[in-house]
């Protein structure tokens, strides 16, 4: 035999003839031994000695593991990163989490099962098995039975003596499969070329993506938080009888933080003391509430001069003036909570803490209005 | 062996007449109907075994379908159990049947389908159907052993259809009828495929307890590891399938937080039947999950043998918890529940020794028998 052998392949046409000849061609060691068959034949996996497979457990332990990272992400974002309250329910609420594992763990299995298969087991990839340039896959495919003795490693496959063991073994007909020439490994300058050539392509469509969506800004790709069904304060709503947006609490209730008003009359009110502190994060908190609730009327610079002023019968009140700036911050406190001729209470609108951030805001648009030399160093 | 069974069925109904004299009605109708649901679901699903084997012309069961046939004979005894659990409709079944119902506005709607005559003509009409369905697929069988006549397998397979829709429908009745009523005002749609679910799983771990116990006692020789592992992988399959349709009902309520519906799982899961639930988690899906997993596991005796039995009991538990809990009370567990325990243990058990006592243990006429026993999985 010149040319080296890959394999000698013996073929059979029955199942039980096939079974018959496994032992004494494994007995005989000359090579690897392989049976290929055109369908499952019970026993053969016993009798050619395949080890049990490890994808079960290699599944198992993926499985969990994709289980937990799911149980692990969604704690982390739900309860950790981000929490926001959703139905009611607790932050970490392992029910709402568990269709995700099990997503999840299904995802890991699959892959796991799928990728141990090809590329451990089957050692995946490759181009071309030798075996399937040979005539002995047509015959495998229609109702052959084959048994090959493959080269084992770096050990030269005797030919002769394969042939000799399978005839012995009663094979009907035996074919010597050649080695293929061993193929070339890629040069350094190809393997440039596709690694430049996927880099490029990827950062051409990741560019093309950015500057399609940037300069077209009518094809957003997603749109849902930005667009969304949402009533804002002081708009019109039709959903409500009196078409109101901002709905008065039901009568008779109290909200949780929104306690009544305890305070006789502006006179008692004067006395209130402003009990938060003039911080930059009040302030802001402040310029929220009022740009909301307080800008429409009042106007952005408290100058009585809003969005609403010309379309609105009455005249809102300029807080620039200086009745308003002697003004105690209980007195406001007190026309924020009742409300003063044509303005109604906001006691149902801003919270506690945001009553006494408005007027901190207010009192430095006044004193930004109104500034002094010495506020100026 | 017997003669033990015997006493313990006797101290038993003992014991049970001693609960009709001294125990509130409540909790011995309670018992009652948990007996009969446990005596019923394994017998039903034992039958649904059968007619699914049929359904699918399962070949490899053919040998294991003698022993789901005899189980099933259990539907015998579910007559008379049947009827007397009706008398439990005043008592146990109050919030529809008593006065009070007509008062309750949700439950009043209800009353086309919820009222004494309807409720029980279905549970004749249900009766009826699993009488026929047993003397079509079961004595048929029986038949056979000594005609060996192949037209029984195509009557059957053309029976098993309707069967099954009868099957679907009945279980459902089962489930709405004599569980979800104890609470009129809770509704689940998905509640008559958890029942479904611990039904075949019930009739399953059933057949499998029996066929290992009778390969244990050396009848059943020609039964084979094969059988033995499609016999587990159905009862791990299964065990997923109950935890499947547990648990998305769970979710579903747990998400939707509506009143009516919470409260029947505010009962379930909290305080002492916290703990029934959990164990249930336990031993309904973890334990037989894991215990199954590996090939080896649902082909050993021993294992499959453990495992079955712990699913009957783990069954029997979850009974309990969709019963007791609507009496209101904690976990009630004393002499009452025991003498129940062993009266219908003791009786299932004597009823089944005469069932597996009589004739052959394989269905011998059937023309798929020999065929069978080749089964290699």
């Amino acid at each position: 035999m010149s040319e080296r052998a890959f394999a000698v392949v013996g073929l059979f046409d029955s199942p039980d003839a096939l079974l018959r000849a496994v032992a004494p061609i494994r007995a005989a060691s000359l090579g690897r031994v392989e049976a290929y068959t055109p369908y499952p034949v019970h026993g053969l996996a016993t009798s050619l000695g395949l080890k049990r497979s490890p994808v079960g457990g290699m599944v198992l332990v993926m499985a969990l593991l994709g289980a937990a990272t799911a149980l692990g992400f969604q704690w982390w974002v739900a309860a950790v990163d981000y929490p926001i309250t959703t139905g009611g329910k607790a932050f970490f609420s392992w029910e709402a989490f568990v269709p995700v594992m099990f997503e999840v763990m299904v995802a890991f299995a699959t892959f796991t099962a799928g990728l141990a298969m090809l590329l451990l087991l089957n050692r995946l990839p490759f181009f071309g098995h030798p075996m399937l340039g040979s005539s002995v896959m047509a015959a495998v495919t229609r109702d052959r039975l084959a048994l090959a003795i493959e080269k084992d490693g770096d050990v030269e496959l005797d030919a002769t003596n394969a042939r000799a063991a399978l005839e012995a073994a009663g094979a009907q007909s035996i074919e010597v499969v050649a080695l293929p020439a061993p193929s070339q490994p890629a040069s350094a300058r190809t393997l440039g070329w596709m690694l430049g050539g996927i880099a490029a392509a990827c950062l051409t469509s990741g560019f093309l993506t950015y500057w399609v969506v940037k300069l077209f800004p009518v094809l957003p790709p997603m749109v849902h938080m930005l667009q969304q069904p949402r009533i804002n304060p002081q708009s019109q709503n039709g959903f409500f009888a009196d078409g109101r947006t901002q709905r008065l609490p039901v009568a008779g209730t109290v909200a949780r933080g929104y306690l009544p008003y305890a305070v006789a009359n502006a006179d008692e009110a004067d006395r209130l003391v402003n009990p938060l502190p003039r911080s930059a994060e009040v302030l802001a908190r402040g310029r929220r509430a009022y740009s909301t609730f307080c800008s429409v009327c009042h106007g952005p610079l408290a100058t009585g001069v809003g969005t609403l002023s010309s379309a609105y019968g009455a005249k809102p009140a300029n807080l620039q003036s200086q009745t308003f700036r002697d003004y105690s911050d209980g007195h406001i406190y007190d026309v924020i909570m009742r409300g003063k001729n044509a303005m109604p209470s906001y006691a149902e609108d801003l919270s506690e803490d945001e009553r006494w951030a408005v007027i901190h805001y207010l009192r430095a648009l006044q004193r930004a209005q109104n500034a002094k030399q010495e506020d100026l160093r | 062996m017997t003669r033990w069974t015997q006493m313990a069925t006797v101290v038993g109904a003992l014991g049970v007449a001693a609960a009709l004299a001294f125990v509130e009605p409540q909790r011995f109708w309670a018992n009652w109907l948990v007996w009969f649901l446990f005596v019923l679901t394994i017998g039903l699903g034992a039958l649904f075994l059968v007619a699914l084997e049929h359904l699918v012309a399962a070949q490899w069961s053919v040998p294991v379908r003698r022993c789901a046939e005899r189980v099933s004979s259990l539907i015998l005894p579910v007559v008379p159990i049947a009827l007397i659990a009706l008398l439990s409709l005043p008592t146990l079944f109050h919030k529809w049947t008593g006065a009070e119902a007509a008062h309750h506005p949700v439950v009043a709607s209800k009353a086309v389908w919820l009222n004494v005559p309807f409720f029980a003509a279905r549970l004749l009409l249900c009766l009826a159907a699993w009488l026929a369905g047993y003397r079509v697929l079961v004595s048929g069988s029986r038949r056979q052993d000594a005609t060996s006549d192949p037209r029984f397998n195509v009557r059957a397979r053309r029976f098993a259809p309707a069967f099954m829709a009868l099957f679907a429908i009945s279980i459902t009745i089962v489930a709405f009828d004599w569980i979800s009523s104890l609470d009129p005002e809770w509704y689940s749609d998905i509640f008559g495929v958890y029942v479904f679910a611990g039904t075949f799983l019930a009739g399953l771990s059933a057949t499998a307890l029996a066929v290992a116990s009778l390969k244990q006692r050396g009848r059943l020789p020609e039964v084979n590891e094969h059988h033995l592992y499609n016999l587990g992988g159905l009862l791990f399959a299964f065990t997923v399938f109950w935890s499947y349709i547990g648990f998305a009902q769970y979710l579903l309520i747990w998400y939707a937080d509506l009143p009516e519906e919470v409260v029947w799982y505010k009962l379930r899961i909290q305080g002492d039947w916290g703990a029934v639930a959990l164990l249930l988690a336990l031993i309904h899906f973890l334990v037989p999950f894991f215990a199954l997993i590996t090939g080896d596991a649902k082909s050993g005796l021993g294992r499959l043998r453990r495992v079955a039995a712990l699913m009957l009991f783990a069954h029997l538990l979850d009974l309990y918890w969709l019963v007791f809990p609507s009496l209101g009370h904690g976990v009630l567990a004393s002499w009452p529940e025991l003498a129940f325990a062993l009266m219908f243990v003791g009786g299932g058990l004597l009823w089944l020794g005469r069932a597996f006592g009589r004739g052959p243990d394989m269905p011998i006429g059937d023309p798929f028998l020999a065929q069978a026993l080749e089964f290699r999985r």
